[in-house]
């Protein structure tokens, strides 16, 4: 009997407890978050192949100012600064945040037409090898902070590649006639008609999953 | 510093327009007018019975320090969620598909909340830390046409 873990949420599927989980449906749903059978892995890892990063990061090396980060980067800085502000009411320090974020996020754009294909391959590499090298450094000097934010963004990024995947195979029938959420605190997204009462990945109430609108 | 209402905890319990010595609770959009809140008073956050008002701090403590291989780390995973980001924002600004929009929109916005969220935890939690005054200081030098000079002077002069 075997055992199978949904990388979003953590639900264990025991095949003690029911149906072989071959013989489980395609379209079988994780009954806590909804994310699809292709986010569920085995409960006994097998180990991780080696793929070569799609970007380089050889500059990254924590020293921060306009010339090592992307325009990408400090917009993201910026915007969460802008929250920190609005957090402690500092609201005009907010405005200012919020007005270099988006000039940033202008500059930000890239130099080639990019493709999901393009997003797929970057997320890959989160997955197959990022997260296990900053979770590895986060919990050898007991960072729990950081180890926090690896936890949520692995698998918010786990649902990002299964729907960038299922758009791949399904194209517009994926969301054609039902909703998508995102969740404004760690990025998690919902496919459905109504989002989960709390975030499956970090809690938060619904209130904080927000519908993205067609059009 | 002033109190804060959580508008979305607020049970309209009234508690709070009781006891406030200067009517800063009382306002027709439910937010406390901080120029008649008094720095220290906190009368309204103790009466509150929902819990719903909270008193900011004045000052905030210097941020736990981060190892320079757990930002090193950080950074990366970060970098590559901002190129994820700005992918998807590229794919939802030029396709004329409803859905496609809809859906790079999406992993756009997810992309760009685990970045701000990865960052976060790699020295930039706070806007009044060292690591976000060295990056104001190094934009300081940033020559370009339509950049908001003026947002970053503030930003120095007020954090």
């Amino acid at each position: 009997m075997k055992k199978y873990i949904c990388t979003i949420c953590g639900y264990v599927y025991d095949e003690s407890s029911g149906a072989k989980w071959d013989e489980l449906p395609n379209d079988y749903k994780c009954p806590i978050c909804g994310a699809p059978k292709s986010a569920f892995k085995q409960v006994e890892e097998s180990p991780a192949k080696t793929i070569s990063s799609p970007l380089d990061t050889e500059n990254h090396n924590g020293i921060d100012n306009f010339t090592t980060l992307t325009a990408g980067e400090i917009s993201a800085i910026c915007s969460s600064l802008a929250k920190g502000c609005d957090k402690q009411r500092l609201l005009p320090e907010r405005d200012a945040f919020n007005k270099i974020a988006e000039y940033f996020k202008a500059k930000a754009k890239p130099e080639n037409s990019k493709a999901f294909q393009d997003i797929k391959k970057m997320v890959d590499y989160d997955l197959e090898i990022n997260f296990a090298s900053a979770t590895e450094k986060a919990k050898s000097n007991s960072d729990r902070g950081a180890l926090r934010s690896l936890v949520w963004s692995e698998k918010a990024s786990t649902m990002c590649r299964v729907l960038l995947d299922r758009f791949n195979k399904e194209g517009e029938g994926l969301l054609k006639n039902t909703k998508i959420y995102v969740c404004d605190i760690c990025g998690f997204i919902y496919i459905g008609d109504t989002p989960p009462e709390i975030c499956p990945v970090c809690k938060v109430p619904k209130s904080k999953i927000l519908e993205v609108e067609r059009g | 510093m002033p109190a804060f209402r959580n508008v979305s905890m607020c049970g309209k319990d009234c508690m709070c327009l009781y006891v406030c010595p200067t009517g800063a609770t009382d306002t027709e959009d439910s937010i406390i007018d901080v120029n008649k809140c008094i720095s220290g008073c906190s009368a309204c956050a103790q009466a509150c019975p929902s819990g719903a008002i909270s008193i900011v701090p004045e000052s905030y403590p210097p941020q736990q320090p981060k190892s320079p291989e757990v930002i090193a780390t950080q950074r990366k995973l970060a970098y590559s969620k901002a190129q994820q980001w700005q992918a998807a924002e590229a794919i939802a600004a030029t396709t004329d598909n409803p859905i496609t929009k809809q859906f790079a929109t999406a992993i756009a916005a997810s992309n760009l909340r685990m970045a701000e969220d990865i960052l976060r935890e790699s020295g930039y939690m706070l806007p009044q830390s060292n690591e976000a005054r060295k990056l104001l200081e190094s934009l300081l030098e940033y020559e370009e046409p339509g950049f908001p000079k003026g947002a970053v002077d503030l930003l120095l002069k007020k954090l």
